[in-house]
C-alpha cells in the first residue's frame, strides 16, 4: 500500500515552501497567545492548547467559551468540531493521493494539515508533486510557527499592539484570495470560484461563518461534478 | 452533563480539557480521510476534489470582504493584482495583510 514515494527530498521541498507560511502563522500564534494570555492562560497552558488543537479560529472559539466560566466538555468538542468540520473537506480531497503513502504516514501527516498548507498541496499536486511526504513538510515549519508565535504572544501580551492593528484577522482571507488568484488558470476555474463564493455569502446569515466555508466546498464541488462530462480519455 | 468551571482559578481539569479538544481537532482531520477511501474515486469524484479548494478558498475570501470595510477590499483586490504581477502567491498575501494594516492605522 505504500507504493507512492515519501522521502526526505520531498519533506525538504515542503518545507521550503512552508517556511513563508510559518513566517505568518507565528504571526497569527502571536494573536492567540495573546488572546489566551488576557483569558487567564498562562504560557504553558496556551502553548498546550495550540499544540493539541492546532487551528486558530477553534482555539480562539473554545477559548471564548471557556471565559464564559460555564462550558461543558460536550459544548466544548462541539464547537471544535463545527469550527474545523472544513477539515473533512480538506482530508477527502487529500485523500485519493495521500492514502497512497500507506495510513501511518497520511494519518500522521494529517497531524500537520492546516488551512495554508492544505491550499499549497492541493496545488502542488495539480502541478504535479508526487511526494507524499511533502505536506508534512508544509506543515513543520507552520507547527514551528505556531508554537512559537503563541508562547511569545502569551508572555509578551503587555507589550504588543492588538492583533486587529497588524491585520492579523485578514491572515487566511488573503493567504485563500492569492492562491485563487494563483490557481485559476482557465476560464472553467472560475466556476467553482463563483459558486463558492456566493453559497458562503448565502449561507453565513442562517448558518455561521464556519458552517458556510463548508457548504461553499460542497457547493462548488457539487456543481463541479453535476457538469462533468466524460471525458474521450 | 458534567459543569466545568474554568478560568484563572481553575487548573485541575485542564489535561482532560486539553484531551476533549485535542480529540475534536484530530476527528476533523481524520474522518474526512478515512471515509472518503469508501469512495470509490471516478473522474465525477476527482472533479469535484479538484473544484473544492477553489470554493472554499473563494467562500473564505468572500466572507472576509462582505465583513470587512474599503480597507479589507482594498487589501484583497491587491493582492489579486499582485499575485498575477509577481508570481508569488504567498509574498502577494503577506503584503496585503501589510496593506490592510497600515490603511487600518490610517483610519481607512
Amino acid at each position: 500500500m505504500s507504493g507512492a514515494p515519501f522521502s526526505a527530498d520531498g519533506f525538504r521541498r515542503g518545507m521550503r515552501d512552508g517556511v513563508p507560511l510559518g513566517i505568518s502563522i507565528f504571526a497569527y500564534g502571536l494573536g492567540f497567545g495573546l488572546v489566551a494570555a488576557q483569558a487567564g492562560f498562562g504560557i504553558a497552558k496556551a502553548v498546550a492548547t495550540s499544540a493539541a488543537i492546532y487551528s486558530g479560529s477553534a482555539q480562539l472559539a473554545a477559548v471564548n467559551l471557556l471565559q464564559t466560566g460555564s462550558a461543558t466538555l460536550w459544548a466544548l468538542f462541539a464547537t471544535i468540531l463545527v469550527i474545523n468540520a472544513r477539515y473533512l473537506l480538506f482530508g477527502a480531497a487529500l485523500q485519493p493521493w495521500l492514502w497512497q503513502a500507506g495510513a501511518l504516514r497520511a494519518y500522521g501527516s494529517l497531524l500537520l494539515l492546516g488551512d495554508a498548507n492544505w491550499m499549497m498541496t492541493m496545488r502542488a499536486i495539480r502541478q504535479g508533486e508526487v511526494d507524499r511526504a511533502y505536506l508534512a513538510g508544509t506543515g513543520a515549519p507552520m507547527l514551528a510557527g505556531w508554537l512559537s508565535g503563541t508562547a511569545l504572544g502569551a508572555g509578551a501580551v503587555s507589550i504588543l499592539p492588538a492583533p486587529e492593528t497588524m491585520g492579523f484577522d485578514l491572515m487566511l482571507p488573503a493567504f485563500a484570495t492569492a492562491m485563487t488568484a494563483a490557481m485559476v488558470r482557465q476560464r472553467i476555474d472560475l466556476l467553482p470560484v463563483v459558486v463558492g463564493a456566493a453559497a458562503a455569502l448565502a449561507l453565513a446569515p442562517v448558518a455561521g461563518p464556519a458552517l458556510a466555508i463548508i457548504g461553499a466546498g460542497l457547493a462548488g464541488g457539487a456543481v463541479a461534478a453535476a457538469l462533468h462530462r466524460a471525458p474521450d480519455e | 452533563m458534567r459543569q466545568l468551571c474554568i478560568g484563572p482559578q481553575m487548573s485541575d481539569g485542564f489535561p482532560v480539557l486539553l484531551l476533549v479538544m485535542a480529540a475534536a481537532a484530530f476527528l476533523c482531520r481524520a474522518a474526512g480521510f478515512t471515509l472518503m477511501r469508501l469512495v470509490p474515486v471516478s473522474a465525477r469524484v476527482e472533479a469535484a476534489l479538484r473544484a473544492t479548494p477553489l470554493a472554499v478558498m473563494a467562500g473564505i475570501a468572500a466572507l472576509a470582504l462582505a465583513q470587512g470595510g474599503p480597507a479589507e477590499a482594498l487589501a484583497l483586490g491587491v493582492v489579486v493584482v499582485l499575485t498575477r504581477l509577481i508570481g508569488s502567491d504567498v509574498a502577494a498575501a503577506l503584503l496585503g495583510v501589510a496593506l490592510v494594516a497600515a490603511l487600518r492605522w490610517m483610519g481607512v
